[in-house]
C-alpha cells in the first residue's frame, strides 16, 4: 500500500516536470518525485511489526524488532540534499524572474541573445 | 590516508582561500594543485606496488561503513583530474573573473570530482554527484550573463531529475542486497536466481547515469552546458574534459557489478554507435566554436561506449583509453577555443578568418588535438581507435567507426576553415600561461599517441601490441577519410542546407525528462526480456 503510495507520488511528480513550463512549477514536481522517492526508501526498510530503532530502556529487549536505521537515515540525507537543491533552483528562479519578467522557461529559451 | 587528502584536501585549501580575501591566494591553489598531481602520481605508484588501497570510513566493518577505494583505473582517473585542474589553474590564473569566490566553487568541485572516482557507495555516490550538480550549475551561470541561466537551470533540472531516478534504483538494491557497496554487490550477484527482479533497479540507475553521459537521447542538456557563451573556457574544459568522465566511470562501474546476472552491451552497443552518427551530424551543422566541440564530446563519447560494450578486451582497453584521450584533446580544443573566442569577439565559424596568421603558436597547438580527435596516425586518438576497431574487426561496427571518423573529419575541416585566409599580419598576443598550458597539452597528445600500449599496461596490466601492418592500413584509410571528407564538403555539404543555417535539435526540460522517461521504459522492457 505504501509502495503503491510512493509510486503514485513519483508520477505525479514526473508528470509536474513532463508538463509544465514553470520553473516553480517544476521545482515542484521535482520535490514531489523526491518525496515519492523518500517514501519508498523508507518502506524498504520497513516490515510489519517493527518499531522506530531508537535504543531506550523498554525497548533494549525487543532490539530484533527494530526497522532498518540506515534506510531512515539515507533519507535524512535525501531530504537535506533535496532542500539545497530547492532552495538554489529557487534563487534561480527568482534571477530570471528579476531579468525576464517571467517564469516560463519555454519564453526564455527560445531566444538566443549572442 | 592518501585517499582522505584527495577528498579533503581541495575542499579545506579552497574555504580557507575564500576566507582570506587577498589576491595572491591563487598561487596557493596553483601550489596545491602542483601538489595533487604529485601526491596522485605517488599514489598511482603505491597502487601498481601493492595493489588497491581502501578505507572504510569510520572503521566501520566493510558491509555497514563507506567504502573509498582506489583501484588503477580509479588512481589513473585521479591522476587525469589532478592535471586537467591543473593545466586550467596556468591557463587562467591571471583572468579576469578568476576571484576567490570561484577558486573556492572551482577546488570544491575537484574534490568531488575526486570522491566519485573513489567512492564504491551507491548512496555516497548519489550525494556526492547532487552536490558537484549544484556547483557546475553555478559554475554555468558564473557571470550571470542571460543566456546562462536558461542553460544552468535546464542543466540542474534534467540531472536532478536523473540523479533521482538513480536514487530510487538504489532504494531496490538495497532491497535486494542489503548492501550499498558495489563490491560487495558485485560479489553476491551470482547468487540471484531470477535476472528479472534486476531489471528495473538497473534501468532506474543506467537512466540516471545515461543522461550523465550523455547517450543518445538524453544528450540535449550536453552542448547547453558545456558550450554556454558565458561560461569560462576553463569551466568548459572541467564539464566537457573531465566532468563528463565520470557518468562513464560510473557506467562501467555499474555495468561491472551487474555483469554476473544482467548484461546488455549489445543494446548500449547500438546506442552508441548512434550516439557516435547523430553526435557528429549535430556537430557538422553548428556554427558556434564550442557548439561545434560540445557536440563532438557527445560524437566521441559513442565511441568510448561502443569499445567499452563492444565485447573483447582490446576493444575495452580501447574505449578506456579514448575517455583519457579525449579528455586531453578536448579540453585542448576548448582552451584554444577560448583564447581564439576571446581575441576575436565572436564564436561565428564563419567571422573569423585568418587565426593563423594571427596566432602562429597557438594555433599549431590546436592543430594537434584536431590530429589527435581525427585519429592521425601518432596521435592519441589514432591508437585507442585502432584498438577499438581491431576488437571489433569486421562486422558492421567496424563500418560504424570509420563512418563517425569520417563524419569527424568533415567537421573538423569546416573547423579548421577559421585558420585560413585572413591578409591581415598583425600578430595577436597570447599571454604567457595560456600559451604554456596549451603547449602541454599538445605536448601530451602526442606523448599519449606514441605510448598508448604504455598507459594501458600501466593502467590494466594487459599488453596490447600494436600490429604495424593493420596500423598502416588504419593510417591509409584516415588519409582516405580525409581527402574524401574534404572532397565531399567541399562538393557537396558546403552547400547543403542544414549545414549552412544549422540544425536545431533541442529539447526542452520537458522533452528531457520525457526522453528520460522512456529510456528508461526502453531500458527496463530489454532488461526483463534478455533476462528470460
Amino acid at each position: 500500500m505504501i509502495r503503491l503510495a510512493s509510486l503514485l507520488l513519483i508520477l505525479i511528480g514526473l508528470y509536474g516536470i513532463f508538463s509544465s513550463r514553470n520553473v516553480i512549477k517544476i521545482l515542484i514536481g521535482v520535490n514531489v518525485m523526491e518525496l515519492g522517492v523518500n517514501i519508498f526508501i523508507i518502506s524498504v526498510g520497513f516490515f510489519k511489526g517493527g518499531i522506530a530503532p531508537i535504543l531506550t530502556a523498554d525497548s533494549f529487549s525487543s532490539a530484533m524488532k527494530f526497522v532498518d536505521p540506515l534506510a531512515q537515515a539515507m533519507v535524512l540525507t535525501s531530504i537535506v540534499i533535496g532542500l539545497g537543491i530547492t532552495a538554489l533552483g529557487l534563487v534561480f528562479a527568482r534571477k530570471i524572474h528579476a531579468q525576464y519578467d517571467t517564469y516560463d522557461l519555454g519564453a526564455i529559451g527560445g531566444g538566443k541573445d549572442d | 590516508m592518501i585517499l582522505y587528502a584527495f577528498v579533503l584536501i581541495p575542499i579545506i585549501a579552497g574555504a580557507v582561500i575564500y576566507l582570506i580575501p587577498k589576491k595572491q591566494m591563487r598561487w596557493v591553489a596553483f601550489a596545491l594543485q602542483i601538489g595533487l598531481v604529485v601526491l596522485s602520481i605517488y599514489n598511482f605508484a603505491l597502487i601498481r606496488l601493492y595493489g588497491p588501497s581502501e578505507i572504510v570510513l569510520g572503521n566501520f566493518a566493510k558491509i555497514a561503513g563507506i567504502t573509498l577505494r582506489c583501484d588503477t583505473l580509479s588512481g589513473a582517473l585521479i591522476i587525469l583530474t589532478a592535471f586537467i585542474f591543473l593545466i586550467c589553474f596556468i591557463f587562467g590564473l591571471m583572468d579576469k573573473f578568476v576571484n576567490n569566490l570561484f577558486i573556492f566553487f572551482f577546488l570544491t568541485l575537484q574534490a568531488l570530482v575526486m570522491t566519485i572516482f573513489l567512492s564504491r557507495d551507491l548512496f555516497n555516490i548519489y550525494v556526492v554527484t547532487e552536490v558537484s550538480t549544484i556547483i557546475v550549475s553555478v559554475l554555468i551561470m558564473f557571470k550571470k550573463d542571460s543566456r546562462s541561466m536558461y542553460d544552468g537551470m535546464l542543466y540542474l533540472i534534467t540531472n536532478i531529475a536523473a540523479m533521482t531516478f538513480f536514487l530510487i534504483g538504489l532504494g531496490f538494491i538495497y532491497k535486494i542486497f542489503g548492501s550499498l557497496d558495489m563490491n560487495i554487490i558485485g560479489a553476491r550477484m551470482h547468487e540471484i536466481q531470477d535476472a528479472k527482479v534486476l531489471a528495473v533497479p538497473f534501468a532506474f540507475l543506467m537512466t540516471g547515469v545515461s543522461l550523465k553521459c550523455a547517450f543518445l537521447p538524453l544528450f540535449s542538456w550536453l552542448p547547453k552546458a558545456h558550450a554556454t557563451p558565458s561560461a569560462p573556457s576553463v569551466v568548459s574544459v572541467i564539464l566537457s574534459g573531465l566532468y563528463v568522465k565520470c557518468g562513464i566511470y560510473l557506467f562501467i562501474r555499474i555495468r561491472e557489478m551487474f555483469m554476473p546476472a544482467l548484461e546488455m552491451d549489445n543494446i548500449f552497443l547500438i546506442i552508441g554507435i548512434l550516439t557516435g552518427v547523430v553526435g557528429f551530424i549535430l556537430a557538422m551543422s553548428q556554427k558556434d566554436i564550442k557548439m561545434i566541440l560540445a557536440y563532438h564530446t557527445i560524437s566521441q563519447l559513442g565511441i568510448v561506449l561502443i569499445g567499452i560494450t563492444a565485447g573483447g578486451e582490446y576493444a575495452y582497453y580501447g574505449g578506456v583509453l579514448h575517455l583519457f584521450n579525449h579528455a586531453v584533446f578536448k579540453s585542448l580544443l576548448f582552451l584554444s577555443a577560448g583564447i581564439i573566442i576571446s581575441k576575436y569577439g565572436t564564436r561565428d565559424i564563419s567571422k573569423i578568418r585568418g587565426v593563423f596568421k594571427k596566432m602562429p603558436y597557438v594555433s599549431i597547438m590546436t592543430f594537434a588535438a584536431i590530429l589527435g580527435i581525427t585519429g592521425a596516425p601518432l596521435f592519441n586518438g589514432s591508437i585507442s581507435k585502432y584498438f577499438i576497431q581491431s576488437g571489433v574487426k569486421g562486422g558492421i561496427v567496424e563500418y560504424a567507426l570509420i563512418l563517425i571518423n569520417l563524419g569527424t573529419i568533415i567537421s573538423f575541416i569546416k573547423f579548421s576553415t577559421m585558420f585560413f585566409g585572413g591578409s591581415v599580419k598583425d600578430r595577436i598576443h597570447v599571454a604567457f600561461g595560456k600559451k604554456a598550458a596549451v603547449t602541454i597539452m599538445a605536448i601530451m597528445c602526442l606523448l599519449m599517441g606514441m605510448g598508448g600500449t604504455l598507459v594501458i599496461r600501466s593502467v590494466f596490466n594487459y599488453s596490447v601490441s600494436i600490429n604495424m601492418i593493420e596500423y598502416i592500413k588504419k593510417t591509409a584509410v584516415y588519409f582516405a577519410s580525409l581527402a574524401g571528407g574534404y572532397l565531399v564538403y567541399m562538393k557537396y555539404l558546403k552547400k547543403m542546407k542544414f549545414i549552412k543555417e544549422g540544425l536545431e535539435m533541442e529539447l526542452s526540460v520537458n522533452g528531457i525528462a520525457i526522453s528520460m522517461t522512456a529510456f528508461f521504459i526502453f531500458i527496463a522492457g530489454a532488461a526483463y526480456f534478455i533476462a528470460i
